[in-house]
């Protein structure tokens, strides 16, 4: 009997549940989290774009997951608002990309929304969807209809109804699941970009997904170890089942990672002598000095990751030997949740493929001495594939965090960069417009160093705006004079289309090669060459300088020869030809 | 009579230093063995043409104090004062062979000024003194206004790249500015050393921000631009600064073989005098 099955027999057939106390909270997320898992690559193939850079669905698991981590080391197990606050501090420190971000802000409010009680019932949820509503709302600057903002919305709207009804809390989530999946099919139309691409909202089709798991396993505990694998959205399917009673069960069968043009990223970051031991572990206080430890401990290891409060800290190093490290941390507290892995078998696995990033990520500027003097401007960048942070670098970025179009890095990743910046205030580039919300964030969580984003949304724009950097000018002028600098850049983007789409009149099959100019698809052709010849014909201004970045896969000799052949095409411009060492992107062009 | 002595480096051309009765003291340029003095043996075009071909790269070295002593003594045998005004001490040696030169001669015969400037930031001082001269002010004076108005020039000079002034060993503060792997365009600010100013990638955006300086320290009284070796960019600047400035008079010229040997062939420069 495969689970939906069940979920749907016992909705009949169990007694009202009036309450749910700590455990059945976090049985909930885990639920919700095996849920999004098993749908973690149908929501990255739901990209309005073809384009390679589908993550949706990988942010927000990844995101989840880290509120799933922190809610299982909650204060007070027992407490449902206890554990929710726990996986809402979870979910900001792990948020990765836009949908992440928003999705932590939604379980935010959930958290806020629920009030304190150890026991919450039907009313206490409805509350806490509303204000995970009213938060994730006010979290973006200009909310769209047709997103996860009004998925998040409906599903609140249909608890509150119901719970005016019924105390029974699996009968609210239910109408709250049911709204949620029927606000999902409605984004296609509500959202012209959707409508162009024939897909519905990857965020909000994420959330209707936890919410599902989630509903499915307070109901029943079991449920959550054998959630739908089957492709539930798949392009140009046009009716959605909806669960609980919609009739037709869903196979149980574990979904097998799929073979991704990800994991090659996080391949290439590989050292040929491996990683070492990739060592987890929490530290119970009280009394902990988070900063305090980050010092003693990456002094032992490689890409420390430190994070928490007096109470509790959360390491993550990478070492050769983790025994003295453990050693050491069990000095200072009371270990849990000790966790050692060779990172070598580690890679072959979808979800350590992030944990490699951050590895990546971790800036050797955290080696720095503890003690030595702060600067009073830093600058931290994110940028993908090795071109492009030693670029960066040479510009004088303080530390540069390995992510970018399919690998977002975490608000915890930006924070330990700005913390290794050793400065009193950061400037952070996104330098990807999926990333500028999540580097947004990280001011509110660092007291002591100031934060301001400057919102780069390509690397052609990060490099503009750090060459523009004055170290010696007061902060608020180098962010006036940075953002004036990304003004005359335009950044043209080379990809191979994932699928067939129609997108600003452009029939696109897959495999055509397209040239997205300033986030716009303005060219569509069959070879590289052709189509950066067309899109710089049709720029309004030739331009004097453009430099080509050449991705991970492309060689020098072609590189030079595109070069070649567009000098002789445009001999007013003057090029420059770099190694990016990006995925995904044969070729980026800044165009200035 | 008081006279005006500068070097070469002011970028004062033979006949215009000859018109206005200035006396021009060469520095020397040399390529391997071979010697020019800096606008006589070597002009300015010659120099631009050669510069990117060469296998050894030219150096410079200061007049010795003889050769200002020879020009002090024929002015003050002849009964005149000098005022002597020359490129910045933190740029050359040049102002200490003047001001050795200087000490043979009786208190008040001869004045060095630093111009704590270069080129055409020169050129504002010594036709600055020559107006005051006419207008018949005191030697002291002319010095004095002379300080003066050494506070309101500022130069400004967009290189095709930093890698002359490295080579040159003479990148000081400007290291800020280099583009690593990049190629960058630095635009420099010569307030008696080379400051970084800003780092460009392409010579619209440098010459845009020259322009915006330049209108950020209006009303001017003079304004200068000059090029290195390439006389073309000129014509990409001037037209936006007559719009900027109308009336104010505006001189041209090139940039000339020692500050050449530093800044490279391709650059472009401004300077100007804020009115007083």
């Amino acid at each position: 009997m495969s689970g939906a099955e069940l979920g749907s027999a016992l909705t009949l057939l169990r007694e009202p549940l009036l309450e749910t106390g700590g455990e059945q909270v976090l049985a909930g997320l885990r639920g919700g989290l095996a849920w999004l898992h098993a749908n973690q690559e149908e929501i990255n193939d739901l990209n309005v774009f073809p384009v390679p850079d589908g993550d949706t669905g990988s942010n927000m698991y990844l995101t989840l997951r880290s509120a799933v981590e922190e809610a299982q080391a909650a204060t007070t197990p027992s407490s449902g608002a206890s554990v929710l606050a726990a996986a809402a501090h979870g979910s900001l420190m792990g948020a990765r990309g836009n949908s992440g971000v928003i999705l932590s802000q939604v379980l935010r409010g959930l958290a806020q929304g629920v009030g304190g009680r150890s026991k919450l019932d039907a009313a206490a949820w409805a509350r806490g969807l509303r204000e995970a509503s009213d938060v994730a709302y006010k979290a973006v600057m200009k909310p769209t209809e047709g997103t996860i903002l009004t998925v998040v919305r409906e599903a609140s709207e249909a608890t509150s109804l119901a719970a005016e009804e019924s105390p029974d809390i699996v009968a609210v989530l239910e109408q709250g699941v049911r709204a949620a999946h029927a606000a999902v099919e409605r984004t296609t139309e509500q959202l012209q970009v959707l409508r162009d691409a024939g897909v519905v909202d990857a965020g909000g089709f994420g959330f209707a997904v936890i919410l599902e798991g989630l509903t499915r396993a307070v109901a029943d505990p079991g449920s959550a170890h054998s959630p739908p694998s089957s492709p539930r959205r798949r392009l140009g399917e046009n009716r959605v089942q909806l669960p609980f009673g919609g009739g037709g069960g869903e196979g149980a069968a574990p979904s097998a990672p799929r073979s991704s043009t990800r994991r090659g990223a996080a391949a290439m970051e590989m050292r040929a002598d491996g990683w070492g031991y990739c060592t987890e572990f929490l530290i119970h206080g009280p009394g902990l000095d988070a900063d305090a430890l980050r010092v003693e401990l990456a002094a032992l290891g490689e890409s420390a990751l430190v994070v928490g409060d007096g109470d509790l800290v959360r390491v993550h190093i990478h070492t050769a030997e983790p025994a003295p490290l453990i050693a050491l941390a069990s000095q200072r507290g009371r270990l849990s949740k000790l966790k050692v892995e060779d990172m070598s078998a580690q890679h072959h696995e979808v979800l350590e493929r992030a944990d490699a990033a951050e590895a990546a990520s971790s800036p050797p500027a955290q080696q720095a001495t503890p003690d030595a003097p702060r600067k009073s401007l830093g600058v931290v960048s994110v940028a993908p594939g090795r071109g492009f942070r030693d670029i960066l670098d040479s510009l004088g970025a303080d530390s540069v965090v390995e992510g970018g179009q399919t690998m977002n890095p975490s608000i915890e990743d930006l924070i330990n960069a700005v913390r290794a910046a050793r400065a009193d205030s950061v400037i952070l580039l996104p330098n990807n417009s999926n990333v500028i919300l999540t580097a947004q964030q990280v001011d509110g969580l660092i007291d002591d160093i100031e934060v301001r984003v400057v919102p780069t949304r390509n690397l052609p724009q990060g490099i503009s705006a750090l060459l523009a950097l004055e170290p010696d000018s007061p902060l608020d002028d180098n962010c006036s004079r940075m953002s004036g600098a990304i003004e005359h850049v335009h950044a043209l983007e080379v990809t191979r289309a994932v699928r067939d789409s129609t997108v600003n009149g452009h029939s696109i099959i897959e495999g055509d090669v397209l040239g997205i100019l300033d986030d716009e698809i303005t060219e569509v052709g069959q070879d590289e060459h052709s189509v950066i010849e067309a899109v710089l014909r049709g720029v309004e201004e030739t331009p004097e300088l453009v430099t080509v970045y050449s991705g991970a896969h492309v060689g020098a000799a072609d590189a030079e020869a595109l070069a070649v052949g567009l000098r002789t095409a445009f001999p007013a411009t003057e090029f420059e030809v770099h190694v990016g060492g990006q995925e995904h992107y044969p070729y980026v062009l800044s165009l200035e | 009579m008081i006279r005006v002595v500068t070097d070469s480096t002011s970028d004062l051309l033979p006949e215009e230093a000859l018109r206005l009765g200035v006396d021009v003291v060469p520095l020397t340029v040399r390529f391997g063995d071979q010697q020019y003095r800096d606008g006589i043996d070597l002009t300015p075009d010659e120099f631009y043409r050669r510069l990117p071909t060469t296998s050894v790269q030219p150096s410079t070295s200061q007049p010795s104090p003889q050769q200002f002593a020879e020009v002090y003594r024929r002015h003050v045998s002849a009964g005149d004062s000098v005022v002597s005004v020359h490129i910045s001490a933190k740029l050359s040696g040049t102002l200490q062979s003047a001001t050795l030169a200087a000490q043979d001669f009786a208190p008040g015969a001869v004045s060095v000024v630093d111009s704590a400037s270069v080129s055409a930031g020169v050129q504002f001082l010594v036709r600055g003194a020559l107006t005051d001269i006419a207008a018949g002010v005191t030697h002291d004076e002319v010095v004095e206004r002379m300080e003066a108005r050494r506070e309101r020039v500022s130069v400004y000079v967009l290189l095709d790249s930093l890698t002359y002034l490295q080579r040159g060993g003479r990148i000081g503060r400007a290291q800020g500015l280099l583009g690593g792997i990049l190629n960058v365009k630095p635009l420099l600010r010569v307030s008696a050393e080379v400051h970084p100013q800003a780092r460009v990638r392409s010579r619209q955006q440098g010459i845009a921000k020259m322009v915006a300086l330049a209108a950020a320290q209006r009303p001017l009284e003079s304004l200068a631009i000059f090029h290195c070796g390439a006389p073309e960019l000129l014509g990409l600047i001037e037209p936006r600064l007559r719009v900027d400035h109308p009336g104010v008079e505006i001189f041209s010229g090139q940039l000339g073989a020692v500050v050449g040997t530093y800044s490279g062939p391709g650059g472009i420069g401004i300077a100007m005098l804020r009115a007083g």
